[in-house]
């Protein structure tokens, strides 16, 4: 588990080098927000329809919900609880190449969303329903030019 | 609209063709190939008899209905290729039935064929981050089943009870994966291996190699009007915004969902409801969906699934007789082949033809069918 505190990335743009040298790439850009100074922690960022009012995770440029074409990015609440959740046994096939076995889960957030997530930070199997989690940032594999990809997930609160 | 008909059924055995452990090795192509040529021997119709075709394939690649037919002939008729996840063949069916009973055609083909590996299978459904952050389906299931064993207080005991209920319906069944197989107990499912807690894998479906067609035509078509079964009740229903969908990051319940939209609009067209059926399908990949499909379906209120399913109510010989055939867990999913394989159950039954599995006097059924998108479909058929 890296956090963001540690290895101090600023933007996770592609040029961004970590701490240890290597490039770190986002899995996508635009799902989580670049902190713009070392105390700020990213946030994922959500669509609001201005219409209904509805939030959606990704950023989505259409609300999905009243077809509204003007949608505001906001940023989503870092902490949230754990809606459902299970272990995965067995490796999903080709793209994954973290730990096994690991946690899935649905986070649902105060502005309403319910954002799916590997829930890391403990192990396996001992996350439950309604325990509070909140966003963190990860190194979740290198790429074949040695370039880490960085996903987001969530850990147990600490106390 | 023109009263349509199911003339006949081919079904090639669920089970590998794969040329291991002196299995037979056959093409996904000739396994479709045979299973026309089983439906057109059914109907007793012949190849020049067919007007259109639809034909699926889930994981096949390009052009695989083609490919099928074109062992059989060089028809010069439309043939298109559905591919609705799960669902696939169920959506062939029902664009035939609709071609028919809007009078654009008298007699079509749909079937679905495929061969797929065992274990988890890479989704294409899903971008590649989400693929790269451990998205899969029986993961998606089983958060999923969370949800809906908090909210219904099922119970893995329940779902245990499934899939040992299936198993035990497939080995009566020549056409299922798990034909002859061994029968199950509860125990063994809760103690096989866990893929994605809660679920096991004996509650798992096996992926698995097979074909399934229909002849689909109008009922003045039909080459014998005996036990003639027909299609009276057709519907198709994707998501609707504000259902929890898992997979879609959306709030709280607020709309039907699409098995419930599915379910309402062929129990409006048909004129019959839950109760009036004989025997039924519900689709689950993963023994649990068996459990909401029934609620979600009208076959009994919220959170009842589970004691009815432990009172025996839905097997055979119970009230409401369902998967009759072994369900996806025990006929064995060959994804693209599975929504008609559900249809080819059921007409057996309404035609009497079930064999030890028969439901006596059956004349009318109800299938529900479902898919990645999500998709649902609704049939409902009356000998």
């Amino acid at each position: 588990m890296i956090h963001f505190n540690e290895i101090q990335i600023n933007g996770l743009r592609r040029s961004k080098m970590s701490t240890n040298g290597k490039k770190q790439i986002p899995c996508r850009d635009g799902l989580w927000s670049s902190p713009s100074s070392p105390d700020e922690k990213p946030q994922l960022m959500g669509s609001k329809c201005p219409n209904c009012g509805e939030v959606f995770f990704p950023v989505n440029p259409v609300c999905i919900n009243c077809q509204n074409q003007t949608m505001n990015d906001i940023k989503l609440s870092r902490k949230g609880k754990i809606y459902s959740f299970t272990t995965m046994m067995l490796p999903p096939p080709q793209w994954y190449k973290g730990p096994v076995p690991f946690d899935l889960g649905f986070v649902e957030l105060p502005e309403g969303v319910r954002v799916w997530t590997r829930l890391l930070g403990a192990e396996a199997g001992t996350f439950k329903i309604g325990q509070e989690v909140e966003l963190d940032i990860d190194v979740m594999q290198v790429d074949a030019e040695g370039s880490e990809i960085l996903g987001y997930c969530f850990v147990p609160v600490k106390k | 609209m023109k009263e349509v008909a199911i003339a006949g059924m081919g079904f090639v055995k669920f089970g590998r063709y794969d040329g291991q452990k002196g299995r037979p090795y056959k093409e996904i192509y000739e396994l479709g190939a045979d299973a026309i040529t089983k439906a057109l021997k059914y109907a007793d119709m012949e190849w020049k008899d067919i007007q259109v075709a639809y034909g699926a394939s889930m994981f096949g690649g390009l052009g695989v209905p083609n490919q099928c037919t074109s062992r059989l002939g060089m028809p010069g008729f439309p043939i298109t290729t559905v591919e609705g996840a799960c669902s696939s063949s169920q959506q062939a069916m029902r664009q035939a039935y609709l071609d028919i009973a809007n009078g654009m055609y008298d007699v079509g083909l749909a079937f679905g064929t495929e061969k797929i590996p065992p274990g988890l299978i890479a989704d294409t459904l899903s971008p590649v981050w989400m693929l790269r952050m451990g998205f899969n389906l029986p993961g998606t299931y089983a958060l999923g089943t969370r949800a809906y064993m908090q909210a219904s207080g099922a119970t893995e005991e329940d779902m245990a009870r499934v899939a040992v209920m299936e198993r035990k319906n497939a080995i009566m069944n020549p056409n299922a994966f798990w034909y002859q197989g061994p029968e199950i107990t509860v125990e063994e499912v809760l103690n096989s291996r866990m893929i994605a807690s809660p679920i096991r894998f004996l509650m798992a479906c096996a992926n698995a190699d097979g074909a399934s067609a229909a002849i689909v035509c109008s009922k003045d078509k039909l080459k014998s009007k005996a036990k003639a079964v027909t299609i009276v009740g057709s519907a198709h229903a994707t998501a609707t915004y504000g259902y929890d969908n898992l997979g879609n990051s959306v709030r709280e319940k607020m709309n039907p969902n699409c098995t419930e939209l599915a379910c309402k609009q062929v129990w409006e067209m048909s004129g019959y409801g839950p109760e009036d059926m004989d025997v039924i399908q519900l689709y689950e990949a993963m023994s649990p969906s068996f459990l909401w499909d029934a609620e979600d379906c009208g076959f009994c209120k919220p959170g009842e699934a589970g004691k009815l399913v432990k009172e025996g109510y839905f097997e055979i010989g119970g009230k409401m007789p369902a998967n009759t055939d072994g369900g996806l867990v025990g006929r064995g999913h060959p994804t693209g082949a599975t929504g008609l394989a559900q249809i080819a159950e059921l007409f057996f039954q309404l035609r009497g033809e079930a064999g030890p599995r028969q439901v006596p006097g059956a004349k009318i059924a109800f299938n529900h069918c479902s898919g990645g998108g999500p998709n649902a479909l609704c049939h409902v058929l009356k000998r």
